[in-house]
């Protein structure tokens, strides 16, 4: 169980400073799929990164705390100050432009044993590897290939092995299938899901699609403007959206024979505008396991709503 | 399959360019107005006050004809010029040197500058790299910034400023090492073959100083380019370390581009010849090209003039060929 306590990250360039994520309290349940949607800029990524540790300037933590409840490999407690030791053994990432995600002058092979893994006989760790890949659906020869000589596809692939080799407890995926083909995306989506189930293990989606997260989360986490607006069982979230800019994303989803799309985007502007829309929201939870931000303004909108 | 094709086209495309480098050094000095023979018969004749009897000036035309290669029409000259050649190497004699023979004389240059350029040219990459290398992988901290400012300070001074402020200060100054060089000839000898090193070190620092600059600046501008590559976050985010990351990803990557600039180098080492060799008194071709050029001695200047181009040509079909052992996008198509 990964708990946010209060966590605001921040971004200081010059003399100004930009809270990307304002005040997030979220607990997320072992063994799960959280998606995690917003618009570009609504913090998704920097609450990816603050998660899986990767803190560099100008980025900083300036309030709240992390707790993984996880143990890293030796045996003590993951914390934001050592997780980076534990970077692809505890916790691991998929990143976003998987395409160039893998060196172009190093084969593959090589880049499964460049970083520190838990054995250090690299022949034994290859060989596992070998086996490893064979099992989500790659050919063993991929291991010698280059990455220009794989499809994207099949670098998705490597790149997902190389996430779950060590059998991590979290991974955190960024846009895992934003550059592929919709046949390969949905292959590549059932395997994380299948891995997912073999493993017992956590995983964050980050996407901007929503039907990716109809398909594959448990659970659903609306960000906007770097705070959460609505949390819950992805079933309940899609049914019964509770607030007007989870409406929007869902509303969205083109569907065929349907040219609404002005009256939503229209409805988009009431429920984005201003930044400082809301004081501090308060998570309420409106049905078991759904949550939405809630205050005056939140109110008026998820009152007008379903008015 | 790919490879062997693109090896294949690569030393198709160096005979081209050879054919192409020849046949204008065969038809430049047909392109100019003055006509060495009638020049020399000119010289020697007012040498000779006058003297000269038409029957000698017209034998010693057929002569200086055949020296130069002159008999026939322009496509028979060529032919046998092409054959002359590639066959057996011959530019004809020097004129200045008369007899000895233009391909004797560059044959002994050559090594000169050869030795001398290219190890400094190949010196000055190497440490350019490395240390451009480490100024733009950690280009975030201060100590990697003094590392380009010797890029920056170096780089803009034009090379025969640096090279004549290098004999002032260190054979002139502080006479560490000899202001006008000796190059002993002949039989290799190990205190000559120290000797010569001793003398080629002046040169070559100067060299190394000129090109390394450049090779900073280049170096440490791919390398910040580099590291934000996706790939070198991914190694990163990995947990590889700083030390993996610099090598295996960041400068295998980085170097590409580089070695087309050492190609680049070496083409344009014979320039660098004319000033180092003048400058240092260094007994090389360029040395035997300005003195060719001064006396109007064409054959000795036509053959130093070939001989670049098929150096240069063939410095850069080596770097080419080396290019796929570096890039596997070039190696397996």
């Amino acid at each position: 169980m990964i708990r946010l306590n209060d966590l605001k990250v921040s971004y200081r360039i010059g003399n100004r400073v930009i809270d990307a994520v304002d005040g997030v309290n979220l607990t997320i349940p072992d063994n799960c799929i959280v998606g995690i949607a917003g618009e570009s800029g609504s913090g998704k990524s920097t609450l990816m990164k603050a998660i899986y540790g990767d803190i560099q300037q100008p980025m900083y933590l300036s309030r709240g705390s992390i707790d993984y409840g996880l143990k890293g490999t030796d045996g003590k407690p993951v914390t934001t100050a050592n997780i980076g030791k534990e970077w692809f053994k505890t916790v691991s990432y998929i990143p976003q432009s998987s395409m160039n995600s893998l060196n172009p002058v190093i084969r593959i092979r090589e880049q499964f044993i460049d970083f520190p893994g838990t054995d250090s006989n690299k022949k034994r760790v290859l060989e596992r590897a070998r086996q490893y890949i064979g099992k989500l659906g790659l050919p063993p020869e991929a291991m010698d290939s280059y990455p220009h000589q794989l499809s994207g596809g099949m670098r998705q692939r490597v790149m997902i092995a190389l996430a779950t080799f060590f059998q991590p407890e979290l991974i955190i995926a960024d846009e895992p299938t934003t550059a592929l083909d919709v046949v390969v995306q949905k292959e590549i989506l059932m395997l994380l899901m299948e891995l997912q189930e073999q493993m017992g293990n956590t995983i964050l989606v980050v996407s901007h699609d929503m039907g990716v997260h109809y398909q594959v989360t448990h659970k659903m986490l609306i960000m906007y403007a770097g705070r959460v607006v609505e949390y819950g069982d992805t079933e309940s979230v899609f049914a019964d959206p509770q607030h007007a800019y989870t409406r929007m994303l869902i509303d969205s989803l083109p569907t065929i024979g349907d040219d609404s799309m002005r009256g939503v985007m229209a409805s988009a502007a009431g429920a984005s505008g201003d930044r400082a829309y809301d004081a501090q929201p308060v998570l309420v939870e409106v049905k078991p396991n759904h949550f939405v931000a809630q205050s005056t303004a939140a109110k008026t909108l998820v009152a007008g709503a379903t008015l | 399959m790919g490879l062997l094709s693109f090896i294949a086209k690569r030393i198709g495309l160096y005979f081209v360019v050879l054919f192409i480098g020849l046949t204008i050094t065969f038809m430049l000095p047909r392109l100019m107005p003055i006509n060495p023979v009638d020049g020399y018969i000119g010289q020697l004749q007012s040498r000779a006050n006058g003297t000269l009897t038409s029957e000698a000036i017209a034998e010693m035309r057929v002569t200086l004809e055949q020296l130069y290669g002159l008999n026939g029409n322009v496509f028979v000259q060529y032919v046998s010029y092409l054959k002359r050649i590639v066959f057996s190497f011959d530019f004809g004699p020097s004129f200045t040197y008369y007899p000895q023979p233009v391909s004797a004389m560059i044959m002994n240059a050559l090594p000169w500058t050869l030795g001398l350029l290219l190890t400094s040219t190949v010196i000055a990459w190497t440490l350019g790299n490395l240390v451009g290398l480490v100024a733009g992988y950690f280009h975030k901290k201060k100590a990697a910034s003094i590392l380009e400012f010797v890029g920056i300070l170096l780089y803009p001074i034009p090379y025969y400023i640096l090279a004549v402020s290098m004999l002032l200060l260190l054979a002139y100054i502080f006479p560490i090492f000899p202001l006008s060089a000796t190059f002993p000839v002949g039989q290799m000898t190990p205190e000559k073959f120290g000797m010569i090193i001793y003398n080629s070190l002046l040169p070559g620092i100067t060299l190394v100083l000129a090109g390394f600059g450049w090779n900073i600046l280049s170096m440490k501008a791919l390398t910040v380019a580099t590291t934000e590559e996706p790939y070198v976050v991914y190694a990163r985010l990995k947990g590889a370390s700083n030390w993996t990351r610099m090598t295996r990803y960041v400068f295998r990557n980085a170097l590409l581009p580089q070695v087309t600039a050492l190609a680049l180098s070496l083409g344009m080492v014979f320039n660098g010849a004319l000033l180092t060799e003048m400058i240092f008194s260094y007994p090389g071709l360029g040395l035997v090209m300005r003195t060719a050029a001064n006396g109007g001695d064409y054959n000795v200047l036509y053959g130093a003039i070939t001989i670049s181009i098929i150096s240069v040509a063939t410095a850069g079909l080596v770097i080419d060929l080396l290019y796929p052992l570096l890039d596997p996008r070039i190696r397996h198509k």
